[in-house]
């Protein structure tokens, strides 16, 4: 068999049922949204690395509903009147999550103008128009983390999404997903000091990060009690008249510090250097939240037994080192170390080009530290899901969970591996094939290979 | 099984002349300080690959390479049983040795000089041989690196590099290489840097296409015509010397950069352009072949689109795969095909990383051309003997055959899979230690966790 992983009759069936995300960015999927009432889609013959508890399973049936997985494993039947993509000799893994982007972000992710940013949201700004949306696809990732950027101490909140290829903004949203925010330390909040124009904006040094950080939650836990005071004389007052107090003003910035501490926000806090990983943690605990995940974290491996013990997360490169000073100590066998000391580990992209090869960075885990293949899948897929708080949805292909998946023509890690077709809650957003066939006859020269 | 010279062990003194081949391709079995790699599976890249081959180095060369070859009988053996031995991988673009930490740390970059104008920049004189980056570029199978200065017109002369040695003189296998040039493309520096993925930050200013269309011609045949003039000032230059030399005149006013430049204005030293897109590879090629220099463009974006004239005029090109796609229109794997393009339309070209700290993953470049309609055997050579052969160092390294430097390395399995290891490797017949930076912390922390808060 040559060719893409969705074949003759199955192929034209999907086209129209769903409309099959074109080449390059050219045209885009339309009413790809509501799988529900389709007919049931089938993969069949697959190697399904599932990252969940059924691991692999060889030469395995995926049955996908409304969306979901249906139905998982070796001898599942085929629903009669099922769409089938037969994917005999290719490898299923989950969709790719990657904990760490900026893509699909319109002009800027950094409100760089102040160190305390807490108030401004990325999901403001989801420019669903980027083609890096489209080319991730193609690389297998079917959610990631956008943050806003590292240059304030305490930046502007995430939006998780899905690539749905060809949705409004909103419907790129993860919905249900739990917020969360971007912190910063280090020389990027120090370096935004160093302004081309107009007055240098504090901090200057890392003793004016930790400063920044444990005057903004101090002031976070007064307006936390001068609104519990309110909602008690509210109470007392029955609801009304002469005693009805007047309410604290509201501060978007505060509020959002106040639901960091109240645990509603997760904490996504871009470090390298071991010892303001340390810094963190200990304000963190003194004013009371926990980091969900320490970002970059290029020198976790220095202390990795204080993450786990606080519980934090570690989305890390798997080999990013020395493009600047705090990455000196950078080791490629970062990720092994931490996880061998009870860390969750992902591993990130934090590059629109490096994203659509993530499959490839988890494989160097292996290589450097000797990470099992499970576990390094699990850094791509199920570890960031948890991280993010949206594992109950995706991360692993499990009965129940979203049918959000990819299929490799061979093994991810293996230096043949490419993706052919990637489907996100059971629609098919990226195929090779189809991608192939729209494109311009003068166009690149192709890899018509298939399978080998 | 091994018997002595693994990887960490450095062997003394080899700085000897190249061994007599003895009869039979055998080393002679007189030199002690042969060493034998046999039983692995040998990629030769030049010629057949053998299933269970025998490499024997003496004298820093590869004296006998075969299934039937004998081992010398004092011979140090290295038993590769079950792994792969491969000539070592050349990155033909890189600024290895002159940066070791490329942001926030100015006083260790080296790459560009004040000016735009630096043809007498020497990469050679300029190399830092206790980097922390050659041991780890090594430790992952590279043996030698092209390390070229870059920013403005003329940025200057690169060295080909051997990643051992101590002095820059060590490391020097060949220097300078070619004459190092930014093709200009016209384009002010936000719109370069938007071309190049930094997106937000350099917003366009308000202009019409046209507008900005003209300004860009226009800038841009202001700088060829510089560059075009520098070419002719240098051939005069090279002219009055040559004349002094022989006597009929005084010597010019000494004048470095035009000295520096002579040979690559004559068409003898190669003249690497960087160049991306489709007009401006066609204007490099066209300016290059007007005035008889010797074209190898660096970057290649968008190669793929000119292969025509590539082949016609047989530029060498040497490309970069980890890159998103130049246009928005482009198909999504633009890059990724690049390469296969190339081998396809027959144009010689190399896979570069075009870098210092990611040079390490120059093989898994390879392998994206690969996954994306390079053949195997083609990826390889664009990472071992086609950069020798571009780089003008064909005849002595990137691939395993009688009489070559002794750059080899052994894996335990396919090099542009990232499960492999690389166990060993040898450079000019020195067996190297795999320790680096990142191994020696890994060592220190691995194990103990002297961090966190309790002692």
């Amino acid at each position: 068999m040559t060719g893409g992983a969705v074949t003759g009759r199955a192929a034209r069936l999907l086209a129209t049922a769903i409309g099959i995300a074109a080449a390059s960015g050219a045209s885009r999927p339309t009413g790809a949204r509501a799988a529900a009432g389709k007919p049931a889609l089938a993969i069949v013959g697959a190697t399904v690395l599932t990252a969940g508890p059924q691991g692999t399973v060889a030469g395995g049936t995926i049955v996908i509903r409304d969306g979901k997985v249906a139905a998982l494993g070796k001898g599942v039947a085929v629903p009669p009147g099922a769409v089938v993509i037969n994917a005999a000799g290719r490898t299923v893994m989950p969709g790719i999550i990657d904990c760490h982007s900026h893509t699909a972000v319109e002009s800027g992710i950094n409100e760089g103008s102040d160190s305390v940013t807490a108030e401004v949201r990325i999901a403001d700004v989801i420019d669903h128009r980027d083609v890096d949306i489209y080319r991730q696809l193609a690389g297998g990732v079917t959610t990631i983390n956008v943050l806003h950027g590292s240059a304030n101490v305490i930046g502007g909140q995430n939006a998780v999404i899905k690539l749905r290829w060809g949705s409004s903004p909103r419907d790129l949203v993860f919905q249900g997903a739990p917020r969360g925010i971007k912190m910063a330390l280090g020389e990027n909040p120090k370096r935004a000091n160093a302004r081309a124009t107009g007055a240098p904006r504090y901090p200057g040094t890392r003793m004016g990060v930790e400063a920044t950080l444990r005057g903004a939650f101090q002031e976070a836990q007064q307006y936390r009690r001068e609104w519990q005071d309110y909602e008690k004389k509210l109470a007392a007052a029955g609801g009304g008249g002469k005693d009805k107090p007047v309410a604290p003003r509201r501060d978007l910035r505060l509020e959002t510090l106040r639901d960091v501490l109240d645990g509603k926000v997760l904490v996504h806090a871009h470090a390298y250097r071991a010892d303001e990983i340390l810094m963190l943690i200990q304000v963190a605990e003194e004013v009371g939240f926990k980091v969900r995940t320490f970002q970059h974290v290029l020198e976790g491996y220095k202390v990795a037994s204080e993450i786990a013990r606080h519980g934090a997360g570690a989305s890390t490169f798997s080999d990013w080192w020395a493009y600047k000073i705090e990455a000196q100590d950078a080791i490629p066998y970062n990720a092994a170390v931490m996880a061998a000391r009870g860390v969750l580990v992902s591993l990130n992209s934090d590059s629109d080009e490096l994203a659509r090869r993530l499959y490839w960075e988890a494989a160097k885990v292996i290589r450097y530290g000797g990470v099992s293949e499970a576990d390094a899948l699990k850094m791509i897929t199920l570890n960031p899901a948890r991280q993010l708080g949206i594992d109950k949805r995706v991360g692993s292909l499990e009965v129940g969970k979203d049918a959000d998946l990819v299929i490799f023509n061979a093994h991810p890690f293996s230096p043949d591996a490419r993706v052919e077709t990637t489907l996100i809650d059971g629609i098919v957003y990226f195929d090779r094939a189809a991608d192939l066939a729209k494109r311009m006859p003068a166009g690149a020269p192709v890899a018509t290979g298939g399978m080998r | 099984m091994k018997r002595g010279g693994c990887g960490a062990v450095v062997m003394a003194g080899l700085a000897v002349a190249v061994v007599p081949h003895a009869v039979d391709g055998a080393a002679s079995s007189s030199d002690p300080r042969a060493i034998a790699i046999t039983g692995g599976r040998v990629v030769t890249v030049s010629g057949p690959t053998l299933a269970k081959g025998t490499v024997v180095i003496a004298g820093g060369k590869i004296v006998a390479i075969g299934e039937t070859v004998a081992v010398p009988r004092d011979a140090t053996v290295i038993d590769a049983t079950g792994r792969t031995v491969y000539p070592g991988l050349i990155d033909a673009m890189t600024t290895i040795g002159i940066t070791e930490i490329a942001g926030g740390a100015a006083g260790t970059v080296d790459v560009a000089e004040v000016g735009d104008m630096n043809p007498h920049a020497k990469a050679a004189v300029a190399l830092n041989p206790h980097s922390d980056l050659i041991p780890v570029a090594r430790a992952a199978g590279l043996t030698a690196a092209l390390s070229a200065p870059r920013g403005g017109l003329v940025s200057g002369q690169s060295a080909l590099v051997r990643l051992a040695g101590h002095t820059p003189a060590a490391l020097t296998v060949k220097g300078p290489v070619a004459l190092h040039v930014t093709y200009p493309t016209g384009r002010p520096p936000a719109d370069e840097a938007r071309m190049a993925g930094a997106g937000a930050g350099a917003d366009l200013e308000p202009k019409t296409f046209a507008e900005r269309q003209r300004e860009k011609k226009k800038n841009q045949d202001k700088e060829l015509r510089r560059l075009a003039h520098l070419l002719e000032e240098a051939k005069a230059y090279g002219a009055a010397l040559d004349a002094a030399r022989a006597g009929k005149m005084p010597p010019p006013r000494v004048d470095l950069p035009m000295e520096a430049m002579v040979p690559a204005a004559r068409g003898r030293m190669p003249v690497v352009m960087a160049a991306d897109d489709d007009d401006d590879i066609r204007g490099a090629i066209k300016f290059a072949v007007e005035r008889g220099l010797k074209l190898i463009i660096s970057g290649g974006a968008e190669a793929w689109r000119c292969t025509d004239v590539l082949k016609k005029h047989d530029i060498p090109v040497l490309l970069t795969v980890d890159r998103l796609p130049r246009k928005e229109s482009d198909p999504y794997d633009a890059q990724f095909t690049n390469p296969g393009a190339l081998q396809a339309a027959g144009v010689r070209f190399a896979i570069v990383s075009d870098q210092s700290t990611k040079a390490r993953n120059l093989p898994f470049e390879a392998a994206m051309a690969r996954a994306y309609g390079l053949p195997a055997d083609a990826a390889l050579r664009a990472i071992t003997l086609s950069p020798a052969e571009i780089l003008g160092v064909g005849d002595r390294m990137g691939s395993l055959a009688e009489g070559k430097d002794a750059n080899i390395i052994i894996a335990t399995g396919d090099i542009m899979d990232h499960r492999t290891d690389v166990t060993h490797v040898f450079i000019d017949g020195q067996p190297q230690s795999m320790e680096t930076r990142h191994t020696r912390l890994w060592k220190q922390f691995k194990d103990t966790d002297p961090g966190g808060r309790s002692p």
